[in-house]
């Protein structure tokens, strides 16, 4: 038993997990209205989305690398969704498909161009941040898109069941999905692995090109999807739609574990600190605290996050030495 | 090969001057207006701006870091300056040196922390840009401050050389100089060089490089610092929207003028006049995009193709030098 427990300990979800479940329990003592369906819909909305954000983020982590074009892929694709359902009439299905082929092709350019000139991919995804924001405003004139089909507004702001959003089901099985990638499958593990050692993976025989590209296609393809579930929600189609997905896209992935240097990410753990986050978020907004102490809030987890993981490094090195002397 | 021509003729920076060159006689002749004073000036207050955010985060590229909260800081130190000034009635001579502090003290924060903790500069701005952003809004209420003593906003709409140049282009070149003797000259300045060169090294010749870093951090906040200052005389007001939401919209011409003024990204070298270059021509072809009537929304799409086509292009000329280097 009680090496089940030091086990679980050891893994970074658990300790997350604690967190969700003691800070659910304190939260709705103090404030009955937590726990109300109301909240509990906007609570789980809003994870839904950034459920799908911080994964976009953590696949490029896990290789090493950062995608700051993660927003700017979610705008594009949002407002390409939107205005081809209102401006060319297109059934639900082709404009969800069209725009998951824009996210998609997003992904690429960016994989593409960083495996195959070995630039930092901050700076690459920098460029095309500017790039597809810069077309994103160039096409709709930071004008949005209101016409919306009633099935997408059903689907982006109707309950399966209680409080349950429809929004909430994507998330699940993207998350799922991510979860088989990164622990049991073959590429996956190429990916930590290359996050890990570039140079060791390289001479293992993993071809270096195709894990950039396969993680920046999938991150693409992520922030696409995140893009269109945010127009399901809002029920139009805004310019701005992912300005502000940076900051709370690292703090998942940060906050769940994740060395920004790559080759170690934890799916469940970012999962239940987008989870955390969004707890925190929405009980600063029920204690009626300025909206704005959110953001110093999530600066401040962050640093936080990051020294503790640092913590934890350090305690494990000395553990090796200490093995080492023996 | 027999001709040998000046060095200055090989690098960068000469590369830079002739497309600043190109580029303003093509702008002279399709555009209206592009040469005319009111234009030029115009172009020199933004130009001067846009030096100082392209210095700064290149003072923090040295070490091999990034600094994110670049704008966070600039319009933190503004509305503090506009604060100090208008709430507090600190005359201002005081007041810019209040603001310096407070730049440095916020880049302290950035440096101590990144060195502390060994957590790459990227994440720990990434934090405190949020951090500074949102303490700023909050203590401010996102309220502006509008009733500036005169003397600090006329030095804003001054103009000198027949009324074609703000001062504060000038004062821009001037805080270039300052680095660049700061850089070339003086011991400090070696040191900063050795240790974002190669830290190891630099620690095993006796330089401390955890203090090197956390300098770099704080002439970056200052220097941020005095483009928040520039910004608020040149609007006349403090106000918390200058740099956008969170200030990220100052990160696209701080990189473009580090990255163009051939400044590598991983740390331990500078070039001040790259930079300064730089930032002119980032300036200089967003004026001459909007007076082509290329539209407001373009013009970031642009901007973002000339970063990474500048990306691609150094890339190809390190990839042929170094082929050349094997044929020889």
């Amino acid at each position: 038993m009680n090496k089940i427990f030091s086990n679980l300990f050891k893994k970074d979800w658990f300790g997350l997990l604690i967190v969700v479940i003691f800070g659910a329990l304190i939260i709705s003592v103090l404030k009955p209205a937590f726990v109300s369906s109301f909240n509990l819909y906007v609570l789980m909305s809003s994870i839904s989305l950034m459920l799908i954000v911080a994964m976009s983020q953590m696949i490029i982590i896990a290789i090493g690398q950062m995608n700051l074009s993660v927003g700017a892929i979610g705008g594009l694709v949002a407002i390409s969704f939107a205005g081809l359902m209102e401006v060319y009439d297109m059934p639900i299905f082709i404009a969800a498909s069209i725009g998951i082929v824009i996210g998609v092709s997003a992904g690429f350019f960016n994989g593409y161009i960083t495996a195959k000139t070995g630039i930092s991919a901050f700076i690459i995804t920098l460029a095309t941040l500017y790039v597809f924001k810069g077309i994103n405003l160039g096409i709709t004139e930071a004008q949005p898109f209101y016409k919306i089909p009633d099935a997408i507004r059903v689907f982006g702001n109707g309950k399966i069941i209680g409080p349950i959003p429809y929004l909430i089901i994507i998330p699940l099985i993207v998350t799922f999905v991510m979860w088989i990638l990164m622990t049991k499958t073959i590429i996956g593990r190429y990916m930590l692995a290359y996050g890990n050692s570039i140079q060791s993976s390289e001479l293992m025989g993993i071809s270096s090109t195709q894990i950039v590209i396969t993680a920046h296609v999938i991150s693409g393809l992520l922030a696409g999807i995140a893009g269109m579930l945010v127009v399901c929600r809002l029920s139009l189609g805004t310019p701005n739609i992912g300005d502000a997905w940076l900051l709370p896209s690292f703090a998942a992935p940060v906050i769940g574990g994740a060395i920004l240097a790559g080759g170690k990410v934890d799916v469940l753990a970012t999962a239940l600190a987008v989870v955390i986050v969004a707890i925190i978020s929405q009980s600063l907004v029920i204690f009626k605290v300025d909206p704005f102490f959110v953001q110093i809030f999530l600066g401040f987890m962050i640093l936080f996050a990051v020294l503790i993981n640092r913590y934890r490094e350090y305690q494990e090195e000395n553990k090796k030495k200490i093995f080492v002397h023996e | 090969m027999n001709i040998k021509l000046p060095k200055f003729l090989y690098t960068n920076q000469f590369g830079l001057l002739c497309l600043v060159i190109i580029f303003a006689l093509f702008f002279t002749f399709v555009t209206e207006g592009f040469s005319s004073r009111f234009n030029l000036y115009a172009l020199s207050r933004v130009a001067s701006i846009d030096i100082m955010i392209g210095l700064a985060m290149m003072v923090v590229i040295l070490t091999g870091g990034l600094n994110l909260s670049l704008g966070a800081v600039g319009v933190s130190t503004a509305m503090f300056g506009g604060w100090c000034m208008e709430s507090l009635s600190i005359p201002i001579i005081p007041s810019i040196f209040l603001i310096l502090l407070a730049g440095s003290f916020l880049g302290w924060i950035n440096g101590y922390v990144t060195v502390k903790t060994g957590v790459h500069s990227f994440i720990v701005t990434l934090a405190t840009m949020s951090i500074y952003f949102g303490l700023m809004t909050v203590l401010t209420k996102a309220q502006s401050f509008k009733n500036l003593p005169d003397a600090f906003t006329d030095i804003g709409s001054m103009k000198i050389f027949y009324r074609y140049v703000s001062p504060l282009l000038l004062f821009s070149f001037f805080i270039g100089c300052v680095l660049y003797y700061l850089f070339r000259f003086t011991d400090i300045g070696r040191k900063l060089i050795a240790a974002g060169a190669n830290p190891s090294a630099a620690e095993l010749s006796g330089i401390s490089v955890n203090r090197m870093f956390i300098y770099c951090h704080m002439l970056s906040g200052i220097l941020a610092a005095i483009a928040g200052i520039m910004v608020t005389m040149r609007i006349g007001a403090a106000i918390p929207s200058i740099a956008g939401h969170l200030g990220f919209d100052w990160l696209l011409p701080a990189f473009l003028a580090t990255v163009l003024g051939g400044t590598l990204l991983s740390g331990g070298k500078v070039t001040v006049f790259g930079t300064i270059l730089g930032a002119l021509l980032v300036t200089l072809i967003t004026n001459g995009l909007l007076l082509l009537d290329v539209g407001i929304f373009w013009v970031r799409f642009f901007l973002g193709v000339i970063l990474l086509g500048t990306v691609l292009i150094d890339k190809a000329r390190a990839y042929f030098t170094e082929k050349n280097i094997v044929v020889s």
